[in-house]
């Protein structure tokens, strides 16, 4: 047991830092970013005994996090859903109330029309842009194909940019 | 697009974060053994019910029941006597003949006395 938690707090040395960016980014507000780090953590605790290899630790640690991010989102919209209120725009929403936010009204701009685009191509566009993660490395840790995900990305770049244009216009 | 990071955390949160989780490990240590007891509470629960059945069902049958015929003598009394309205019901929708009765009854092996008692409760 010892062992497993010499482990454990060497994955918390290494990786929770980068990872609370990639989930404040995805969920758009510190508060949640932080829950869902406990429970990210804890998920790679339990999971830790079953860890066999296969996989490097990192892809690992990487596929736990954004699963149990991609599932932390789906309830974040069934509950909007419950309280009758918009589930699309929940997380520009929570980036938009963010007291966390330093930037320029630009930059909150461009942090708003990343939360608009769909989860998934939200997560491909945040590990490549933002955790500069690797397409092969991305492809590891999601399980979907090189070319999938460049085309993902790009597609999500071309959102971006309309999502921007729409704003400037609106203003 | 240029690339800053506009967004920022509390001071001294990550080094707060760190530790926080690196508790983790020992709180679900110590709360392992509460919530292993409570893991087996179902299993518990339908082992009992499973012991209270099979009492039950050895207490009904035990003192009537010498042979296994007489057993199941016995459970098709309680099923009639429990539902005698339902054998009356069938009588009238299916148009069933006071003999096909008798013979239903001849064919399940139910005593005089059994048949008595529910021509009795029947008259009431």
């Amino acid at each position: 047991m010892e062992e497993l938690e010499q482990v454990f707090n060497s994955i918390v040395k290494q990786y929770s830092e980068r990872l609370y960016w990639h989930v404040r980014r995805m969920v758009g507000s510190h508060e949640d970013a932080d829950d869902l780090l406990q429970e990210i953590f804890l998920k790679i605790w339990t999971a830790l005994p079953t860890f066999r290899g296969e996989a490097q630790l990192y892809t690992w640690v990487w596929r736990i996090a954004t699963n149990e991010t991609l599932n932390y989102l789906r309830k974040e919209r069934v509950r909007a859903l419950l309280r009758f209120s918009s589930a699309d725009d929940l997380v520009a929403q929570k980036v938009q109330a963010d007291p966390f936010f330093n930037g320029t009204a630009a930059e909150r701009e461009v942090s708003k029309a990343v939360a608009r685009l769909p989860e998934k191509q939200r997560q491909v566009f945040i590990m490549r842009w933002w955790d500069e993660l690797s397409y092969e490395e991305i492809s590891a840790i999601t399980g979907t194909s090189v070319g999938a995900l460049k085309a993902s990305y790009h597609i999500a770049q071309e959102k971006i940019k309309l999502n921007l244009s729409d704003s400037e216009v609106s203003k | 697009m240029t690339k800053r990071n506009s967004i920022t955390v509390p001071d001294g949160y990550f080094q707060n974060l760190e530790q926080r989780l690196q508790q983790i490990p020992q709180r679900e240590m110590q709360s392992a053994a509460p919530r292993g007891v409570a893991r087996l509470a179902p299993y518990v629960a339908y082992a009992a019910s499973l012991v209270l059945l099979v009492t039950i069902g050895t207490f009904i049958l035990r003192p009537s029941a010498k042979t296994e015929d007489e057993a199941w003598d016995y459970v098709s009394y309680l099923a009639l006597s429990l539902d005698p309205d339902g054998l009356v019901e069938l009588k009238e929708t299916e148009e069933l003949t006071d003999d096909d009765i008798r013979s239903y009854l001849l064919a399940s092996n139910i005593t005089v006395e059994q048949l008595a008692l529910l021509s009795d409760e029947e008259a009431y």
